[in-house]
């Protein structure tokens, strides 16, 4: 199981295309792959597209990803680098 | 449509082309009978000439000598007044405006009513090979009865691999690879009470610049192939409602295996569409895997298509309240950084 805290980059936060990207990256991976806020008051299924709505992150959020599988490494990364990137955004911050 | 409609398209000739043409004599063989056309003269031509455009002319000015507006391949309806200026004019006269200009290149000349011709008329016929016809109706009419059977006849055309079904009175036209379950889904979708219109073949019809005709060909009507039970008759076994005729394609839906969907539309913010002959169509794209009921996803993608249609597109409404949710926050933070400064403010004023 992998652990990496992660901070919402993009302007708009993670809006519903933002998201619609994440889901469609996080379930071209085996591993299940879980998105927390950090203060843990929220959980997400990174592969369903409602869950990761209602986390309600924000620009600036920081999230907790935690990947569980056989291609953890893989999977932790493309996350992480997606999210770091802004997930796909232009004009991101 | 009606089925004397549909004869015309026996022609196996007239099928083959993206933009098919029919003979003069099949216009009158199998024509719409409302005309009861019949040939005057020239009727050794018309097995051969052909009838290229929908579009029908009125022969009009063209007899004064402005042919500006004839083209090849039309049908040139001649009224009453045409013939009524043709009598009135010298038999020599009738035969140089007959023989001047564009007139041979016309697909044949309709003449409507029954007015007394000039002998002039059925020789030029004869002589250039160009059918004259005649119909009981008078002009307007048999400009429309001609150009609706013309255009129905002469539209560009194709044949798609896949199911066409009426659900809820929209013409769902479903696509996907074979084996992938397209008949199977049909069957549980007729059960349901829907209509079958085509199974495996669906002949679409540009009838309109915008608009799609989608029926089944002649022989495949009402018959649906399961494997493992083999060709049914559908109108035999779940009765005359459950078929229909001919019906306007308004959506297309495409079954794919899961593992081969490249993308899947997970929010339904945009609204697909797809291409037929050239006409956009709005489109789902349905990726299949165990465990999903393809009657049940089809059902839902024509309540969403008429949802739409009616100017209500629920993933659209859901992410602007999610956005509006996500920037609910942001505008927290800053009153209170309003209210704070206020409150420095306040301070200072009492220090002072």
């Amino acid at each position: 199981m992998l652990e990496r805290r992660v901070v919402i980059r993009n302007r708009l936060g993670l809006h519903a295309r933002a998201a619609a990207r994440l889901v469609r990256v996080a379930n071209s991976y085996h591993s299940a792959v879980r998105l927390e806020r950090i203060d843990g008051s929220h959980s997400a299924d990174a592969k369903s597209i409602l869950s990761v709505l209602m986390l309600a992150a924000g620009f600036g959020t920081e999230l907790r990803a935690i990947v569980y599988g056989e291609d953890e490494d893989e999977a932790i990364n493309a996350l992480c680098t997606l999210i770091a990137e802004g997930l796909g955004e232009e004009g991101r911050q | 449509m009606s089925s004397n409609h549909k004869s015309a398209i026996a022609n196996p000739e007239s099928l083959m082309p993206d933009h098919p043409t029919i003979t003069v004599g099949d216009f009158v063989a199998c024509g719409p009978a409302r005309l009861q056309l019949h040939v005057l003269a020239g009727a050794d031509a018309a097995v051969a000439r052909r009838i290229t455009a929908a579009r029908v002319h009125k022969l009009g000015l063209a007899l004064a000598g402005f042919a500006h507006d004839i083209h090849t391949g039309r049908v040139q309806i001649v009224g009453q007044s045409e013939i009524a200026y043709l009598n009135q004019l010298s038999s020599e006269r009738r035969r140089e405006v007959l023989n001047s200009g564009a007139l041979g290149q016309i697909a044949c000349m309709l003449v409507t009513k029954s007015p007394a011709l000039p002998p002039e008329l059925a020789e030029w016929a004869e002589r250039t090979g160009v059918p004259l016809l005649q119909t009981p109706l008078v002009s307007s009419l048999a400009i429309t009865v001609t150009t609706e059977f013309l255009q129905e006849t002469l539209a560009p055309r194709e044949t798609r691999h896949g199911v066409l079904l009426e659900l809820y009175g929209v013409g769902v036209l479903i696509e996907g690879r074979s084996g992938i379950g397209k008949s199977e889904c049909a069957l549980d979708l007729i059960v349901r009470g829907h209509r079958l219109v085509a199974d495996d073949l669906v002949e679409v019809r540009r009838i309109a610049p915008d608009q799609l005709l989608g029926s089944a060909p002649e022989l495949l009507s009402e018959h649906l192939e399961l494997r493992g039970v083999g060709i049914i008759n559908i109108r035999d076994l779940f009765g005359v409602s459950t078929i229909s005729g001919p019906k306007n394609i308004d959506l297309s839906i495409k079954l794919e295996r899961w593992d081969e969907v490249k993308e899947v539309d997970r929010l339904g913010i945009d609204e697909l569409t797809a291409e037929i002959l050239g006409v956009r169509v709005p489109h789902f794209l349905i990726p299949v895997g165990s465990g999903r009921n393809l009657a049940t996803l089809v059902e839902t993608a024509v309540r969403v298509h008429l949802s739409r249609a009616r100017g209500n597109n629920a993933a659209q409404t859901f992410v602007a309240r999610h956005t509006a949710s996500l920037r609910a926050p942001d505008v927290e933070a800053e009153s209170r950084r309003v209210n704070n400064s206020e409150l420095e403010d306040d301070r200072e004023e009492t220090r002072r």
